[in-house]
């Protein structure tokens, strides 16, 4: 069926499709409700002088498109700082839609985002992933990526907008 | 005054390289520097910055047994959330424990949250390991969460071989 697809990078007319997977993805992992962007946002962030992220989109041919559109998946990453080991890639999200899996996108995907790793200059790639998102994490340990959380004992930590009002106005 | 925090200069690199060195033996992990005052500058202070650095400095009179006056940091970036846009995250925060106590760590967090709200950044992201206690409330008592806690987040890593072998089968 989607046998066919090319990835490519994302240019601002994807801004709509790059959002509803954004949705689509935070519906899955139950958060949908927290998606506060816009797609003016987005463009802005990506687009503007000085680009935030960096977005890799899949495209089907059209005649397997949805009624939404060619673009059925789409991975987002930016450049980190490890003081250690230097530059890392790091891997935001990384979603292909339901009806399109199977079909090698996701690893396909994945593989380009290493190839761009590894081309500047990064020792590695960082993501997060739910510990009850027992696929996603079978996916990437089949790849030989490690649990850092499980085997070093890092915790992600966060701070929002109201206790860093608090904390920038002393 | 006792102490003050500026931005980071490309000279304050090879202070920075110590204090990484003195904060990854305190996370037990000095074997895993591999970059040096080097790659910082190249990296920090070129046309295209991958990271921001604050250090906070004491007078000639309080430095250091070694005669250092820059006597802590706090390293970070910005990074965006696919679900409320820009965000920083604080990659090092580190003061040397003859200065701790003075609210030097304080500080240079504040300094940070300030950079958020000026950029616009939503939230400050950043890890700490599961037994460092003294961090640990630290950062509680600033209002900041436990994701890994609270919505199981981990953080899992592609490096070395396995990100290479990754690479070589792309087409």
């Amino acid at each position: 069926m989607a046998s066919r697809f090319i990835l490519r990078n994302a240019e601002p007319k994807d801004v709509s499709d790059i959002l509803r997977l954004i949705k689509e993805l935070a519906k899955f992992e139950e958060m949908e409700e927290q998606v506060v962007l816009t797609e003016k946002e987005l463009l802005e962030d990506g687009f503007g002088e000085h680009p935030f992220y960096h977005c890799v989109v899949a495209e089907v041919p059209e005649e397997k498109q949805t009624p939404e559109g060619k673009v059925v998946g789409f991975a987002m990453y930016y450049f980190t700082y490890d003081p250690w080991i230097g530059k890392l890639l790091y891997l935001e999200d990384f979603y292909v839609m339901k009806e399109f899996r199977g079909y090698g996108i996701g690893s396909e995907i994945l593989k380009r985002l290493s190839e761009t790793a590894v081309k500047c200059r990064c020792s590695s790639m960082h993501f997060i992933v739910a510990e009850w998102n027992k696929q996603s994490i079978e996916f990437y340990k089949r790849r030989g990526a490690a649990d850092l959380s499980h085997e070093e004992g890092w915790r992600l930590f966060e701070i929002g907008k109201q206790s860093l009002i608090k904390m920038s106005a002393k | 005054m006792k102490y003050s925090i500026r931005s980071a200069r490309a000279q304050d690199c090879r202070d920075i390289e110590r204090m990484i060195m003195e904060l990854a033996l305190y996370e037990k992990m000095p074997d895993q520097v591999k970059i040096s005052h080097k790659e910082l500058e190249r990296d920090g202070f070129g046309p295209n910055p991958f990271y921001q650095c604050l250090v906070a400095e004491v007078p000639e009179e309080r430095s250091s047994a070694e005669g250092h006056t820059v006597v802590g940091y706090v390293l970070y970036y910005y990074t965006y959330s696919t679900w409320s846009g820009r965000c920083i995250y604080m990659e090092d925060l580190y003061v040397m424990p003859q200065f701790r106590g003075e609210g030097i760590g304080k500080a240079l967090m504040a300094s940070v949250a300030k950079v958020c709200r000026e950029q616009q950044c939503v939230r400050l992201q950043f890890s700490v390991l599961d037994w460092n206690k003294p961090s640990l409330e630290f950062y509680l008592s600033k209002g900041a969460q436990d994701l890994t806690d609270k919505e199981g987040w981990h953080l899992l890593r592609f490096d070395g071989e396995a990100l290479e072998s990754l690479a070589e089968e792309a087409p």
